[in-house]
């Protein structure tokens, strides 16, 4: 079927102006949901080009348990997304129940770090 | 220091970028491996682009690498002329694809470079690019690594291969239609569920590895309209797998019509099967951007 011309042919449609408004957009940031071990349930935020996560007290991520590394895990900002990079833990790094050394994450993974388990979400 | 296994491309045939295959992603074959110092790069599929991308940010120059080819299809050599490393001068790449005199290897993966497919000529890739062969097929050492090849069941031919150090090994075997092969191929038609013998060479080729990269192409549903392409069953690699006691398999070459909801499927019928094969070998999908270990315990 051929496209109506009624649109180009109707000449009294009235004319409006639209003004553009400068449009606020509202970045929702990649988080880790922390949906077992110390400290679960909660969720954090991630912000920043790297962040590690243990259970030293200077890391940006603490996780108060014996069963992580003091460094554990590092999150590199990669793509637009994260990207996770064991630091030679003693317990690893599981991702979706397999040990890896790193992985860009995609949204809905699980990651285990000793006895703390996140699942990661996407941001927009 | 370590072994290393890097996915660039899992994807089979064609590139799939969009939203559906973000997961697992949309680049065609390309496996990078690291012993130690040594670099293996197995195959040149889209994949090979951002691992260049990535070699020329790392710390180590010049690079020198070991390019291990399965065999010539377009998904697996395409990466090559946009593989940024082959353009510098210092860098050295050894390649590898075809038995010795077989000189139809380095002729397409220099023709793909030809001015009526691509505006850059193979003279253009400054870096020490030199062809190698495979011998006739026997054992050899590379940069301190075992490395053996394997001759599977594709049209055109196309190797596997074996990488061994110090005790660990990784087994790259894609395009690759083990169900061609089986000995008895009724008794898939008979029972589905009943566990597929695989030719022996095979099991031997992979046993005990670490980890086997092995394509799965295609669903039980998908392989009956697609037998003479070149792929297999997943779950018949599941039987490999078993059969060979490997630690880990990691399904790869995924169909491109396969989005990674298909795919997740595929694996859980393939976990399905290992389970009541009886086996705890680790299965999952090859997914591009995961590095594995495999010099350290798999289980918690
Ligand atoms: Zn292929
Ligand atoms: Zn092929």
């Amino acid at each position: 079927m051929l496209p109506s011309q009624d649109d180009h042919a109707d000449h009294m449609t009235e004319e409006q102006l639209v003004p553009l408004l400068p449009v606020q957009v509202y970045a929702r940031p990649h988080v880790l949901q922390q949906i077992r071990g110390p400290l679960s349930p909660q969720i954090i935020e991630l912000r920043g080009d790297q962040l590690i996560i243990g259970r030293n007290p200077d890391v940006d991520i603490r996780i108060p348990s014996a069963a992580l590394s003091r460094h554990h895990l590092r999150l590199d900002k990669y793509q637009g997304g994260y990207r996770a990079v064991d630091l030679d833990s003693s317990n690893g790094f599981f991702l979706n129940e397999i040990r890896v050394s790193s992985a860009a994450l995609r949204d809905g993974d699980t990651i285990q770090l000793g006895n703390a388990v996140f699942v990661y979400h996407e941001g927009k | 220091m370590g072994f290393y296994v890097r996915f660039w491309g899992t994807r089979g045939s064609i590139p799939t970028p969009g939203r559906t295959t973000h997961r697992y992603g949309g680049n065609t074959s390309c496996v990078e491996i690291r012993f130690d110092d040594a670099l293996f790069i197995l195959d040149g599929g889209t994949g090979l682009r951002e691992l260049g991308v990535d070699l020329m940010r790392r710390p180590q120059h010049p690079v020198v690498a070991h390019m291990l080819f399965s065999h010539m299809h377009w998904d697996h050599i395409q990466g090559f002329p946009f593989f940024t490393p082959a353009y510098v001068p210092q860098n050295t790449f050894t390649i590898y694809g075809a038995t010795s005199g077989d000189r139809r290897f380095h002729q397409l993966l220099s023709g793909q470079m030809r001015s009526e497919y691509f505006p850059v000529d193979f003279s253009a890739l400054h870096s020490h690019i030199v062809p190698s062969d495979l011998g006739e097929l026997s054992a050899r050492t590379l940069d301190g690594v075992l490395v053996r090849c394997f001759v599977q069941r594709h049209p055109g031919g196309s190797f596997a291969y074996s990488l061994e150090k110090n005790g660990h090994r990784v087994v790259y075997a894609t395009d690759n239609e083990i169900d061609l092969t089986l000995p008895d191929p009724s008794v898939v038609q008979r029972d589905l569920l009943a566990p597929r013998a695989i030719p022996s060479e095979f099991i031997e080729f992979c046993r005990g590895a670490d980890l086997l990269i092995c394509d799965g192409q295609y669903t039980e549903a998908e392989y009956p309209s697609k037998v003479g392409w070149g792929h297999p069953r997943a779950t018949t690699v599941v039987d490999a797998a078993v059969q060979a006691a490997v630690k880990q398999l990691a399904i790869f070459h995924h169909d491109p019509m396969q989005s990674d909801d298909d795919i997740e499927q595929k694996i859980g019928d393939c976990r399905s099967r290992a389970r009541r094969l009886g086996s705890d070998c680790l299965i999952f999908a090859a997914r591009e951007g995961v590095e594995l270990r495999l010099d350290t315990p798999l289980t918690p």
